[in-house]
């Protein structure tokens, strides 16, 4: 039986790679070029992304290198990451909720990874009873309560809030409730793992190790049982979900939000919008396609009434 | 008060959607009392599905007269979606909406930054998630057809009713994509909103009159989306140079077609017709600083209007395509684009990736060339006879969509002395609540929701602008260098008599420029009875 909780780690896994892969391989093999659809401001800019401006203040912009200043990025993402910062400007209340949410899976997933690197530590020779490994299971056995806390509290405010605010209510679905109660069940299934058992982080730790080194053998009791099973499906669950923003929010700020490319300064994007041009268009109302022949974006880019006009 | 319960009231509801109270609406200090909506016509009921939705009705469906004819509106809906989501037929969008369509966690943040949903004394229909939360659930359940799609998102009921109602939707959104800035995942409804007015412009060949009919395909018939053919617009631009010359005391003299020119000012015609002294003034100022420009006579090249952008791809691409030849054809080195929001962002942004690149020809934003001018001090500028309180509008399509806020506010900041800023502006600003086409919608009860609702906000802001000063012994300027921006500001103005009741003018920044101009007439703008 134990065998078969293992396997469903490894399937867990599995298909959490599988299916983010495809998710981000199926918005990135869409288009080959999306419209430029910036919007400001963008952080990049430099010192002009305090006010919201562009390269596009300069006269003759094009003549001037575009500087892009990559970790105006990487701070602003870092800090939407961390402090859920467009949530706290713009909805507070909640914030309050989503906020410790979010932190608990933060803590969670973080000390994840790191029980992976304790049990590479393991497999490199460093003893589960030394001191390395004593100090990140002390790490772990923090991180685990405060993120099964923060889960539990943010999973059941949020809910709460979509009950209770009118506004949510309407547009909350059976998948909202489902998801959030979920990974608010995972934080109270960790939460009584970690009151009932002597030490969490090394149930977990010797879990991963196990894990790693193909050693299917139980591991602390049946709380923590089933606080893994209800991870291993919401790892799944994550990329099919709305959840999915997790894997997607990259490319909705960098390749949308912040795309502000422009074709004169890349010959490469100018030669895939040749190319897409020649798509085949089959929009059928009169004005696109009076006849509804066989057209391409070209044919019908200038197929408008002065070039019929020069063709009579 | 009639309000929505659920979600499939948009498919179940019989009559009329919503009714709201004006009474709910909220209290502004101007005097802009809500106006009362015009119900329609026992013929026009029958006609037209002009009473489904909140007693505006912008697209004006013809009413399906059978059961055969109410399936082929679903259907016609259904081929068109499939269409928005196949690379082929949408690559400008369809990863970008995919995107939108599966990330949203329905936080409603995106409500509380919607002008829209705040002045309609907070509606759920009005909210920016609405529309995209119902074609969300026809996505799942209609076009990816996944399984327990109904159970997992909700279900969603399909018929002619939600088809039409989605339809005019989709025109209670500016685009001003205020929402999807303050998105904390980057979800964007604008987008929604208008890749909804896609499949009904591109497949069902359904759009408001004034874009489409009057609009785009007017300007491909005639040059522009005034009507006027490129003899008439030289007519009207000679005499503008005539009548200006004798007011300014300067002689201004436009020229066209000048082959070899640095600079194609390439004007929304609109100004021709309502505001010729925008045209003049820029002529009166481009001369003055000495450029080497010209305007272009050649079909679609006088007019920068390019309603495409509001709704519908093709339209889109072929009115930037003739833009682009009449530069060409003219050998300038660069367009600049007069003072319109949407016309600045056609040519700019949208078309950078529509139109080849060995077709195009760099593009320029006014401001940024008028501001140009002033800091190399080309002209002669007395900013004390701009010493009025001033206040800019910030048009959406250049400043959130375009990232260009300081140049107009650098010019400002040099030529009216008492300039200040309205709450909420750059980036942050509020739509003016003609975007998207609204500017020049007025039937069906347009103009009463715009001006009940959807400028509201903007006004809110003036009159938080000039809190210090809004009684009518005070002479105000509202600087709204857009065309649209222009049109709505000017609506609401008129209509609550505000000139008057407050000493408003309003115009765009070229005007404020010539009126510090030391070598013009003084007292170019004009207040009032002054008019």
């Amino acid at each position: 039986m134990i065998t078969i909780f293992y396997l469903l780690g490894y399937l867990a896994l599995i298909g959490f790679i599988v299916t983010s892969f495809l998710k981000i391989r199926a918005y990135m093999s869409k288009t080959p070029s999306h419209i430029r659809w910036e919007l400001y401001p963008i952080p990049h800019e430099g010192k002009r992304a305090a006010y919201g401006g562009s390269y596009m203040e300069e006269v003759n912009w094009w003549e001037h290198k575009h500087t892009v200043d990559h970790m105006g990025d990487i701070y602003f993402l870092l800090r939407e990451i961390l402090f859920l910062e467009a949530t706290f400007h713009h909805n507070r209340p909640l914030w309050y909720r989503t906020y410790p949410f979010h932190v608990g899976l933060y803590l969670l997933m973080g000390g994840a990874i790191i029980l992976v690197i304790a049990a590479i530590l393991r497999l490199l020779g460093c003893s589960p009873d030394g001191w390395l490994i004593g100090l990140i299971y002390w790490f772990i056995q923090i991180m685990s309560f405060v993120g099964c806390v923060c889960l539990l509290y943010g999973g059941i405010g949020l809910m709460v809030r979509r009950l209770t605010d009118e506004g949510l209510r309407m547009f909350s679905t059976f998948e909202h409730f489902f998801s959030i109660g979920l990974f608010a069940m995972f934080g109270l299934t960790g939460l009584i793992t970690w009151l009932t058992n002597e030490s969490f982080a090394s149930c977990a730790g010797d879990f991963v190790y196990n894990a790693l080194t193909l050693n299917f053998v139980g591991v602390g009791s049946g709380g923590f049982i089933v606080h893994m099973l209800l991870g291993f499906f919401l790892m799944i669950l994550i990329p099919v979900s709305f959840m999915s923003h997790i894997l997607l929010k990259y490319f909705l700020y960098h390749d949308i939000r912040w795309e502000d490319i422009a074709t004169c300064t890349s010959t490469k994007r100018q030669a895939v919008i040749n190319d897409i041009l020649q798509y085949k268009c089959t929009w059928a109302a009169p004005h696109i396609n009076p006849k509804g022949e066989d057209k391409t974006w070209v044919q019908v880019a200038t197929s408008g009434y002065p070039c019929q006009e020069g063709e009579k | 008060m009639k309000t929505i319960q659920k979600l499939t009231d948009i498919s179940t509801v019989e009559g009329q959607l919503i009714e709201y109270d004006n009474n709910d609406l909220p209290k502004l200090p101007l005097d802009v009392e809500p106006l009362p909506y015009a119900a329609p016509s026992e013929q026009q009921k029958k006609d037209f599905c002009c009473d489904m939705l909140d007693g505006v009705s912008i697209l004006n469906i013809p009413r399906p007269k059978n059961a055969l004819e109410e399936q082929e509106l679903v259907d016609k809906f259904l081929s068109g979606l499939k269409k928005l989501f196949d690379k082929n037929n949408n690559w400008t969008f369809v990863n970008m909406l995919e995107a939108s369509m599966d990330c949203c966690a329905q936080c409603n943040s995106c409500s509380e930054a919607c002008h829209l949903y705040e002045m309609s004394g907070k509606n759920v229909m009005y909210r920016p998630n609405f529309r995209s939360e119902i074609l969300r659930r026809i996505y799942h359940q209609y076009i990816k057809k996944e399984p327990f799609a109904k159970l997992r998102y909700g279900d969603m009921p399909l018929n002619w009713k939600t088809v039409v109602r989605l339809g005019e939707l989709a025109y209670r959104c500016n685009l001003c994509r205020r929402c999807a800035q303050v998105c904390p995942i980057g979800v964007d409804n604008g987008l929604i909103a208008r890749e909804l007015r896609k499949v009904f412009s591109q497949e069902l060949g359904i759009a408001p009159k004034e874009l489409h009919e009057k609009g785009t395909e007017l300007q491909q018939q005639r040059g522009s989306s005034t009507g006027m053919t490129p003899d008439v617009v030289k007519d009207n631009v000679e005499f503008i140079d005539e009548d200006y010359t004798e007011i300014t005391g300067v002689g201004i003299e436009t020229p066209f077609d000048k082959k070899g020119a640095d600079i194609l000012l390439l004007h929304n015609a609109g100004e021709v017709m309502a505001w010729p002294e925008n045209i003049a003034c820029f002529s009166l100022i481009f001369n003055a600083a000495g450029l080497s420009w010209t305007l272009s006579s050649k079909m679609l090249g006088y007019d920068g209007v390019n309603y495409g952008v509001f709704y519908d791809d093709a339209q889109t691409a072929r009115i930037a395509l003739q833009h682009f030849q009449a530069a060409k054809e003219l050998g300038v080195k660069k367009i600049v684009i007069g003072e319109c929001g949407h016309a600045s962002k056609a040519l700019n942004v949208i078309a950078d990736r529509v139109i080849p690149y060995d077709l195009q020809v760099p593009r320029e934003i006014c401001y940024v060339t008028l501001n140009n001018i002033i800091k190399e001090g080309r002209l002669k500028i007395d900013p004390s006879r701009n010493n009025f309180p001033v206040t800019l509008h910030d048009p959406c399509n250049i400043v959130r969509l375009m990232g260009i806020v300081e140049p107009q506010r650098e010019i400002l900041r040099a030529i009216a002395p008492q300039f200040r800023e309205m709450p909420c502006h750059g980036v942050n600003n509020y739509c003016c609540g003609g975007g998207s086409g609204f500017a020049i919608i007025s039937r069906n009860n347009c103009n009463v929701w715009r001006n009940n609702i959807a400028s509201r906000k903007k006004f809110w802001q003036i009159s938080e602008a000039f809190k210090d000063c809004l009684g009518p012994e005070t002479k105000k300027y509202i600087c709204a260098p857009c065309s649209n921006c222009k049109g709505s500001i000017r609506d609401i103005l008129e209509m609550h008599e505000l000139f008057e009741k407050n000493s408003f003018a309003y115009g765009g920044l070229v005007e404020l420029i010539v009126n510090a101009m030391v070598d013009v007439n003084p007292g170019f703008i004009k207040w009032g009875e002054e008019e």
